[in-house]
């Protein structure tokens, strides 16, 4: 089975829509096959339209193409994927839990030689195939985001946020400009972009803290802090304005924050803790 | 349908929810599936205070006995407040999404690991908090620098603490960068509170911020160095609601605790796991370390520094605290502090 929404022949028609990534689910289910999400518990929209990012129960079963991704803890949880014969993840290194030995990893060729580098390592990117397992997991309190990619959409992701991603996906970063010398003290901002092609894909975040998403309409605006914003349709605009605080006194202080603008999804994170590339 | 409480799916025609074992209020008709992501609309309905049948047992608001949430503090009025055997109340359950209100301003908290407070601001309204706590707020929403007498000119983290105002009408939201737990604490005309600094989130306009030194300090001498410490800080916030009553909302790390201390009674607890006290409740230093030791106090490394309470009044702590500075080094003059030898 390639596909979620796959209804096989014969079966009863009465099914449950998952509320999170839409796809859908035998009525019976308790979570969504395709994003983890518990389907027989309430959305969590707050009142200024924020929608929490669904709480995966532990031991939750994800399924992608032959592979299977299961979700275990809830304070740092950890993604472990049982890879089937030929279906490939790619993922940074410093998410690595553990693995078994003798899954293969390769390195993801990128485009245009950028140099990028984090915590010391140059930035790659590495391949694990099947058969065989591999677990992730990141360094703070916080939560999974699973999004189901559907063929079209195209996605950016806050650096170093990304889990890890299936292979049918495209992959590249792009260095955001604006924001570059007044956030990270001159020092660069990535920003990672993940493109369907033909096939539908899987991509894992890890948000920090809690993870709250809301869909902005063409033209409404909402103002983030730039540390909180961690995905985004790329229809949705981003740019830093400031606010000059403070009087003479303090010797003024700059307040930044990144406006977005709709339309599309804007996901972001309670907590955040910042790694940069160098 | 869906529990009012916890939010599971119950079946049709029970009468408890599986979940949580809260009584399920049948409705006319299920309600549809909500659609994702859009924003509920909008009409705050005035808080109407019926016929007090209950008391709030987290800041004793009296409330309506027929609904889930204190709306003063949000929390859960159907569960039961767990308290430990030695007294140690937890910060009672609050249902994700809980709203209060203040003025006729609401506030919801969201989340569970770092929950945010998500305000939505009348017009009369504002609310001030450090600068670096907000999240996300309306492009409509506007921020200015509270103008404040010295009060303000104290570090964090080695930067200005520079204290903000948001001025309704519409929606500004806050969090901090640590798990934790989010405190709402309604203050009522004429009541303070004493809080260790550096865990305030926000607070509405109401509210008034003074500041007191706590008067609890150290020195450990090595060589010809000299240095103070304060282990429950220089300073003390104490927040007051004059005439009206006023919302405060602190963030603490892991999870929170109160008691309240009847008068005279003692509690001993790590300084930097303080986080709030009622302005009665007095508080010095206090070593313990073996008799076995030398007399000095400078001698030994390993003694134990305490903060000791006295009650009148609550005290509140968190599960998650500083490293003490300075406890190991040699002290060599303090504060009025009590002693006890093994």
């Amino acid at each position: 089975m390639t596909d979620a929404t796959h209804i096989p022949a014969g079966e009863s028609l009465e099914r449950l829509q998952c509320q999170w990534c839409q796809s859908m689910n035998e009525k019976a289910a308790l979570a969504c096959r395709a994003c983890g999400a518990p389907l027989d518990i309430r959305n969590l929209v707050s009142e200024s339209g924020w929608r929490e990012a669904p709480r995966i129960r532990d031991m939750t079963e994800i399924h992608f193409s032959s592979s299977t991704c299961q979700v275990e803890g809830e304070i740092v949880p950890a993604a472990e994927i049982n890879l089937g014969p030929g279906d490939s993840i790619f993922f940074e290194h410093h998410v690595m839990l553990w693995k078994d030995e003798n899954v293969p990893m390769t390195i993801l060729q990128l485009a245009g030689g950028m140099k990028r580098a984090f915590a010391g390592m140059p930035f790659i990117i590495s391949v694990a195939t099947g058969p065989g397992r591999i677990a992730f997991s990141r360094d703070a309190t916080g939560e999974l985001v699973v999004l189901p990619l559907h063929p079209g959409m195209e996605l950016d992701v806050r650096e170093h946020a990304f889990l890890l991603c299936s292979h049918q996906i495209g992959y590249s970063f792009v260095r955001i400009k604006g924001l570059t010398n007044i956030l990270f003290g001159g020092q660069g901002m990535y920003m990672d972009r993940f493109i369907t092609t033909g096939a539908p894909g899987l991509l894992i975040l890890h948000g920090y803290g809690n993870v709250f998403e809301r869909q902005l309409r063409p033209g409404e605006s909402i103002m983030v802090e730039p540390g909180a914003f961690l995905y985004k349709d790329s229809s949705v605009t981003m740019q830093v304005e400031f606010q000059k605080l403070g009087t003479g006194f303090f010797g003024g202080t700059n307040m930044s924050l990144a406006r977005m603008t709709g339309p599309g999804r804007v996901g972001i994170q309670s907590m955040y803790v910042h790694h940069r590339s160098e | 349908m869906f529990c009012e409480n916890c939010g599971a799916r119950v079946t049709d025609g029970g009468s408890f929810c599986a979940a949580c074992g809260s009584r399920v209020k049948h409705e006319a008709a299920a309600p549809p599936m909500p659609a994702p992501a859009m924003p509920a609309p909008h009409a705050p309905p005035a808080l109407v205070v019926h016929t007090a049948a209950t008391k709030c047992s987290w800041c004793g608001a009296a409330i309506d006995a027929a609904i889930a949430n204190c709306p003063r503090c949000g929390a859960a009025l159907n569960l039961h407040g767990a308290v430990t055997r030695s007294g140690w109340a937890e910060l009672p359950g609050r249902k994700d999404m809980a709203k209060l209100q203040f003025g006729n301003s609401f506030c919801q908290i969201e989340g569970k690991y770092v929950p945010v407070a998500d305000m939505n601001l009348a017009p009369e309204d504002s609310v001030y908090f450090a600068h670096h706590v907000l999240l996300w707020k309306d492009p409509e929403v506007n921020i200015t620098t509270m103008s404040l007498t010295g009060g303000w000119k104290r570090l964090l983290a080695g930067m200005p603490l520079i204290m903000t105002q948001a001025q309704g009408p519409g929606h500004i939201a806050f969090s901090k960068d640590d798990p934790g737990e989010l405190i709402p604490v309604p203050l009522q005309p004429r009541q303070s509170l004493d809080v260790r600094e550096h865990l305030f989130l926000a607070a509405t306009g109401h509210v008034q911020y003074d500041w007191n030194q706590t008067g609890i300090w150290f020195r450990t001498r090595s060589g010809n160095d000299t240095e103070t410490h304060y282990p429950v800080g220089m300073f003390m916030d104490r927040f007051s609601a004059p005439q009206t009553p006023g919302l405060l909302l602190l963030h603490a790390g892991g999870n929170v605790f109160v008691r309240d201390l009847p008068p005279g009674q003692n509690i001993l607890v790590k300084p930097t796991a303080l986080i709030f006290k009622d302005p009665a409740v007095q508080m010095h230093l206090h070593f313990e370390r073996p008799s076995s030791m030398f007399s000095s106090w400078g001698y030994w490394s390993n003694r134990y520094l305490w903060l000791r309470l006295i009650g009148p009044g609550r005290v509140a702590v968190q599960s998650v605290f500083e490293r003490l500075e300075g406890e190991g080094g040699n002290i060599s003059s303090f504060s009025y502090a009590t002693e006890q030898r093994w």
